[in-house]
């Protein structure tokens, strides 16, 4: 028999690590002669798309193309130290950083265009820097150039620490992160009550990233969470006995495919940071921890059954079916 | 202006999430940041041209292969190199007698080798590194070592490892961190509940299972500097430990993130790095070392099994008056970014909630498995599998909406998380609720399963 259910999942995630740990980023800016961007920062993208993001940041900062900075990242002799890309801090930290030596570039760039152009409110868009007035506007490009020519310094290095003191070690009290992420999502289930196998039909996820710099890196992040997530309550289980490992390969590691992928229906709520850049926080992690509850929640609803074990695969699914059976029978 | 990434890739390529602006003066909101544009790697990534550190190649260049212990808890009695030395096409064997600097790291606390001395505590733990002119006899090579273990007994959960006659797997004992969060008067607080519910939750292990496993490649530079390009998540973290064991200063180490195939935390701490720099030094060759699945299966760092006893009180009208929990962490041989994890989670039990009166104690304890460390999620993952669980048993025993009922307890401004902490802005926990109940609302296929919700 197939039965199916809903569940409920959320969760808060404290973000940067807390605990008194070091949690700094860094990032320099560099205007060449000729208008082009140079960003540097020790950060990492291994994957998830920070690289984009900055760009995105430092681009809409200068008024110039995303795709045309040049960004150079982690690199021991040649960027500033930005820690790790963990604790879903990134866009958080590091993105505090890119803002902040944009700005610092911009408002020495801005003092310049001021002189030329006189001064007034000066606009950086489309590669330009336009007055009120639209007789009276400089290109980026020549902005630079004049910059260059006359010593002024553009470039620019900026600096965001968010360290947080270690809450007190008897009580755990204290202001453990520096922000929190927030989430829900729901996950519809299918339990086929023969095999005990669950199919997860449908997550629908609503994510608080306070800003989404890129919508679609944001769902991505929520569709990758979402399967590791489910692979996590469902299949995925590397089995130690005696300290000595059972499931050694992928073979015996059983990992979703894109034929056991539900339907994701990624809702992006944005409750802005006051501290985030443009109000933005992580979602790297986040995307992933409300989905194995909420499907653990979705079995409980359709079988009755609470599974307090991980993970639900159809071994441990059965064999709780056949003992609520026993139950029953002996009641 | 200037030729954009993406057309320097193909020609011209109409990105649809710029938009461009026309002249007015008045700026729209904002012209890049919201939308969504090409991810900058994307191109390099489907066309396959993104370089990743097993794609570099040198001339001269060597193939590194790592012996790992293959036993879980023993004495190393005696390592016999000279059978793997004799082999054509060997480069180097090394053991821990052949680290230059200090043999010991750790991103936490410095309680790893980086090769192992007298006992080996998991069995993926490295005892010898092989370079060779190829895999095949670097694989052979490091299969000719022999090593003598007298094994001992293993401790494999951490109730065991916190055991009085547990075995030690190192010497100062299994316990890595205790820590305790205490908010209010748990004992008041259950006292105004009507109903509670008490649980124990077992989370297992999972792996990372990035699509490229740990991988790097290094070199002496033409400044005389060590070079290592890896698939990694901090540099610089990388760095600071493996100065320390090559015994070189940070300034005369680079690290360079490779295109790096996913790391989800498995690659937050050192993973072939250290082991790469030793076989540069004592060959002035480069060096790379690529694991392969079973070897990264076998030897990396993994999510946490955690164990989480719990107990939740509500009061008649469905608020939350008290938790309280005990979790104990399984961070097995070393202790990584560990006991972190732990605490995090520990932190994290009470959920996104305000319950006035809470106490949680959490345990990091080592054993004789693989090591557990940061993984995706780190530690909240596990408190999130709890709390969900008890939330939804204590909304049916009070006859509420499961959704209903965390949109009743959810943290608002002013309310305190359970380590004391408020926050004025910034709260999006009622609001990501709020909007799966709007769509529950609006879609009776999904309103069949709550007709409760109003």
């Amino acid at each position: 028999m197939k039965k199916r259910g809903l569940g409920v999942g959320c969760m808060f995630y404290g973000i940067g690590f807390g605990f008194s740990r070091q949690d700094i980023s860094a990032a320099t800016i560099e205007i060449c002669e000729d208008g082009s961007v140079i960003v540097r920062s020790g950060e990492v993208d291994y994957g998830q798309g920070s690289d984009t993001i900055f760009c995105q940041m430092v681009g809409e900062e200068l008024g110039i193309p995303y795709d045309s900075i040049q960004l150079i990242t982690a690199d021991t002799f040649t960027t500033p130290n930005a820690g790790p890309t963990t604790a879903s801090r990134v866009t958080y930290v590091t993105g505090n950083a890119m803002v902040k030596a944009a700005r610092a570039v911009k408002e020495t760039m801005q003092s310049v265009a001021e002189d030329i152009l006189g001064e007034g409110d000066l606009v950086f868009m489309d590669g330009e820097i336009r007055s009120e007035y639209p007789d009276k506007r400089i290109s980026f490009r020549d902005l630079a150039k004049t910059c260059h020519a006359r010593g002024v310094q553009i470039v620019e290095t900026a600096w965001q620490d968010i360290t947080t003191k270690d809450v007190d070690p008897e009580t755990g009290q204290g202001d453990a992160y520096a922000t929190y992420g927030w989430a829900s999502q729901l996950a519809e289930v299918e339990v086929d009550t023969e095999t005990g196998r669950v199919e997860v039909l449908r997550i629908i996820a609503a994510h608080d990233v306070g800003k989404a710099i890129n919508p679609s890196n944001v769902e991505g992040q929520i569709e990758g969470g979402v399967l590791q997530g489910m692979g996590y309550a469902l299949t995925e289980e590397i089995v130690q006995e005696g300290g000595y490992l059972k499931t050694g390969s992928l073979g015996d590691y059983m990992m979703p495919t894109s034929m056991d992928t539900p339907r994701i229906d990624s809702h992006i709520v944005e409750v802005a940071d006051p501290d985030g850049p443009y109000g933005a926080k992580g979602v790297g992690e986040p995307a992933l921890i409300p989905t194995a509850p909420a499907i653990l929640n979705a079995i409980c609803d359709a079988l009755d059954i609470r599974v307090t074990e991980l993970p639900a695969n159809p071994e441990n699914i059965k064999r709780l079916i056949l003992e609520k059976g026993k139950e029953e029978e002996a009641s | 202006m200037f030729p954009l990434r993406s057309e320097r890739f193909q020609g011209k390529f109409n990105n649809p999430g710029i938009q461009r602006g026309d002249h007015s003066v008045e700026k729209e909101e904002f012209t890049c940041v919201g939308h969504s544009v090409l991810k900058v790697d994307a191109l390099d990534k489907v066309l396959g041209r993104a370089v990743y550190s097993e794609d570099m190649t040198f001339p001269n260049m060597l193939h590194g292969k790592v012996l790992r212990a293959g036993v879980p808890h023993a004495i190393i009695e005696n390592i016999d190199i000279s059978a793997a030395k004799a082999m054509k096409g060997v480069a180097c064997v090394l053991t821990a007698k052949d680290i230059p600097g200090e043999n010991l790291f750790g991103i936490a606390f410095q309680d790893q080798w980086a090769l192992a001395e007298e006992k080996v505590r998991y069995i993926g733990e490295p005892v010898a590194l092989v370079a060779a002119k190829n895999e095949e006899i670097a694989r052979d090579a490091a299969k000719a070592i022999k090593v003598t273990y007298k094994e001992l007994p293993v401790v494999t959960n951490p109730h065991e490892g916190l055991g009085e006659n547990a075995p030690k797997v190192h010497e100062k004992g299994n316990l890595i961190l205790h820590s305790k969060t205490r908010k209010g008067d748990v004992e008041e607080g259950f006292r105004q509940a009507h109903v509670i519910v008490e649980n124990t939750y077992k989370t297992h292990v999972q792996d990372h299972a990035y699509i490229e496993t740990e991988s790097g490649v290094g070199k002496v530079d033409e400044h005389g500097n060590l070079v290592v390009w890896s698939a990694n998540q901090c540099p610089f973290r990388d760095r600071r430990q493996m100065a320390v064991v090559l015994g070189l200063r940070e300034n005369q180490i680079r690290v360079i993130r490779a295109t790096t195939g996913g790391a989800f935390g498995g690659k937050d701490d050192v993973t072939v790095e250290i082991h790469i720099g030793l076989m540069v030094l004592a060959t002035e060759r480069p060096v790379r070392l690529v694991l392969d699945r079973e070897e990264s299966f076998l030897s990396q760092t993994k999510r946490h099994a955690i164990e989480m006893w719990t107990r939740w009180g509500a009061t008649r009208e469905g608020k939350l008056c008290a938790m309280e929990g005990k979790v104990y962490g399984d961070t097995g041989a070393y202790a990584g970014l560990g006991p972190f994890v732990v605490k995090k989670c520990g932190i994290h039990l009470s959920g996104p909630y305000y319950i006035p009166h809470v106490k949680v104690d959490s345990y990091s304890v080592y054993t004789n498995n693989i090591m557990a460390s940061a993984m995706r999620g780190f530690g909240v993952l596990q408190s999130s599998v709890a709390h969900n669980a008890q939330m939804d048993e204590l909304a049916r025993r009070l006859n509420i909406n499961p959704l209903q009922f965390r949109l009743m307890n959810a943290l608002d401004r002013g309310l305190s998380t359970a380590t004391g902490q408020e926050f004025q802005a910034g709260i999006g926990i009622k609001a990501t609720l709020e909007k799966l109940k709007e769509v529950v609302m609006k879609d009776p296929s999904l309103q069949k399963y709550w007709k409760e919700l109003r």
